[in-house]
């Protein structure tokens, strides 16, 4: 195998990782805050692609429909459309349960995912059948012998770390964060030192589902179609990819995120049938649970988000 | 002398049991009211009415002439109450500096911040040496001094200390009543709750006796001290 060949692999491993880490993001980001598993994440992921698809074709009846600037439009809109629906989402479904079993919410929230997908489906004009994601960046590429390397693809990956590596300073480093770490440690005493819980909250509902959305757009503009159906894989990877990480933890999901991205590109190097790439990663994924049960990055519960 | 937290007639309690009975209590400015109580008396539950953690069922609470019974716990506390809570409670996860900025998350200025946490390394040098240290990895008795200099980040008018003296060697406590009597006389109106009744009372300007969840006894320190009632709160009829 040549190097060309090996960089490409590469190159593509990235990018997935950068999308199944800012999906995994999402879930951490839930489970530190109110310990709890929201499984309709993935489905926010694919109705935040949806959302961009949608705004392209308003724009395009504007005749708008070209170039970066409406892929920043369309990218502005999703991420828009699935932050305010996470912060509604936590509001109305998953507040109201904090009391009630975990079970409840994962249940709740589980349903909501298959309406949420099921409602595409039925109400997106020819929503059951792929849909062609439109191609709004620069269609350069600089070829080193055997690599191609797409100008398109070092911009996702750009805008995608840019925006984990964002949200990471934003609760390192900022007020808000600061209020975000201590409900995620103590919401009790966060309450006492004056911190408005409730807010925290939706901020971080909100925070989470902007991240699944340009994830879910990242996805269409990479591999320029989008499905309803493309969120029950995405959920799962990045759920998988942020327990191997360690939930509660950034750096978990970022790790689990790459570790996932690689082991599908190992097996589709690896075997000569690409389909059997996710029964490869899942397995080993399995492997790795089984031996480091808390995670990667165990969190101890002291080090939340 | 004006009353700052008054409290009238309080019932409250979790689920179906009342632990509060009709409490009323008043807290005048400047001084230090005390608490007292055996476990079980319903200290951590009126604690917990004042500041909106779990509402009272009926009576009402006023903080400075306006009724708190309830409102939202981070709108009580912006109003300038802090609580430096049972078993200290600092966030194990942050460092030293960082529990601090969240003591004095009411206040936005952050310069105002910035001076407030001069001002508590200024009377705990030891939280300054400390200061990029994880609070989890401290030890008990720095914990207490964090969590004190917590509770002051808010500049509060009111601060509720919920039973300081738990778990700390005697010394400590000698100490922790000290900051405290000296952060009174800075102007800081205390509600100190205790089950130490000697130390508290040396302290206080005046107290009640919580008992079954209803005031047993009132007045001032020195009455308290020689009490019948005291003792028979504590020991039992």
């Amino acid at each position: 195998m040549d190097f060309g060949l090996v960089a490409q692999y590469l190159l593509n491993g990235i990018v997935l990782g950068v999308i199944y880490s800012m999906v995994a993001a999402g879930f951490t980001l839930f489970f530190g805050v109110l310990n709890v598993i929201k499984f309709s994440h993935g489905d926010v992921v694919m109705a935040g692609a949806f959302t961009a698809l949608a705004a392209f074709a308003g724009l395009e009846l504007l005749d708008a429909g070209v170039g970066m600037f409406a892929a920043l439009i369309i990218t502005v809109a999703g991420i828009v459309a699935m932050a305010t629906l996470g912060a509604v989402l936590a509001r109305m479904l998953i507040l109201p349960l904090r009391n009630a079993p975990p079970l409840n919410t994962l249940l709740i929230t589980l349903m909501f995912g298959l309406a949420l997908r099921e409602s595409v489906r039925l109400f997106y004009p020819n929503g059951s059948n792929p849909k062609p994601f439109p191609q709004l960046l620069p269609d350069l590429s600089m070829t080193f012998g055997n690599l191609a390397l797409r100008l398109d693809s070092v911009l996702l990956i750009i805008v995608g770390l840019g925006a984990i590596v964002g949200v990471h300073l934003l609760i390192q480093r900022t007020r808000i964060g600061l209020a975000v770490r201590a409900v995620a440690q103590d919401p009790e005493t966060a309450r006492i030192m004056g911190i408005n819980f409730e807010r925290v909250v939706l901020l971080t509902f909100a925070l989470g589902s902007g991240l699944a959305a340009l994830a879910g757009i990242t996805n269409g503009l990479y591999y320029s179609e989008v499905n309803f159906g493309m969120g029950l894989l995405l959920g799962v990877i990045g759920f998988s990819a942020a327990v191997v990480g360690g939930l509660g933890s950034i750096y978990g999901a970022i790790i689990g995120g790459f570790l996932f991205a690689g082991l599908q590109t190992i097996g589709a190097v690896w075997f000569a049938v690409p389909a059997y790439k996710d029964v490869f990663a899942f397995g080993c994924i399995i492997v790795l649970m089984a031996w480091k049960p808390t995670g990667l990055l165990a969190e101890r519960s002291s080090e939340r988000v | 002398m004006s009353t700052l937290l008054q409290i009238e007639d309080v019932i409250s309690g979790y689920d179906q049991a009342d632990v509060l009975t009709g409490v009323s209590i008043e807290v005048p400015a400047q001084q230090i009211t005390c608490l007292l109580g055996s476990n079980g008396a319903g200290k951590t539950t009126l604690i917990r009415a004042i500041l909106g953690l779990t509402p009272a069922r009926s009576g009402r609470i006023m903080f400075e002439g306006v009724e708190i019974t309830h409102e939202a716990t981070h709108r009580i506390v912006g109003l300038g109450i802090s609580c430096i809570p049972e078993g200290r409670r600092v966030f194990p996860g942050m460092t030293v500096r960082e529990n601090l900025r969240v003591g004095g998350y009411t206040e936005t200025k952050r310069d105002a911040v910035d001076k407030r946490l001069e001002e508590v390394f200024e009377t705990f040098p030891r939280l300054e040496e400390r200061a990029d240290q994880l609070a989890g990895t401290m030890s008990g008795g720095e914990q207490a001094m964090l969590s004190i200099g917590r509770g002051l980040m808010s500049a509060p008018k009111l601060l509720i200390v919920d039973e300081p003296s738990l778990g700390l060697s005697p010394l400590l406590v000698k100490e922790n009543f000290k900051v405290i009597q000296r952060v009174n006389e800075l102007g800081v109106t205390v509600l100190l709750v205790e089950q130490n009744v000697r130390q508290t009372l040396a302290i206080a300007h005046q107290g009640y006796v919580l008992s079954k969840g209803r005031i047993a006894a009132h007045g001032d320190a020195d009455r308290l001290r020689d009490d019948e009632e005291v003792r028979a709160a504590y020991f039992g009829n």
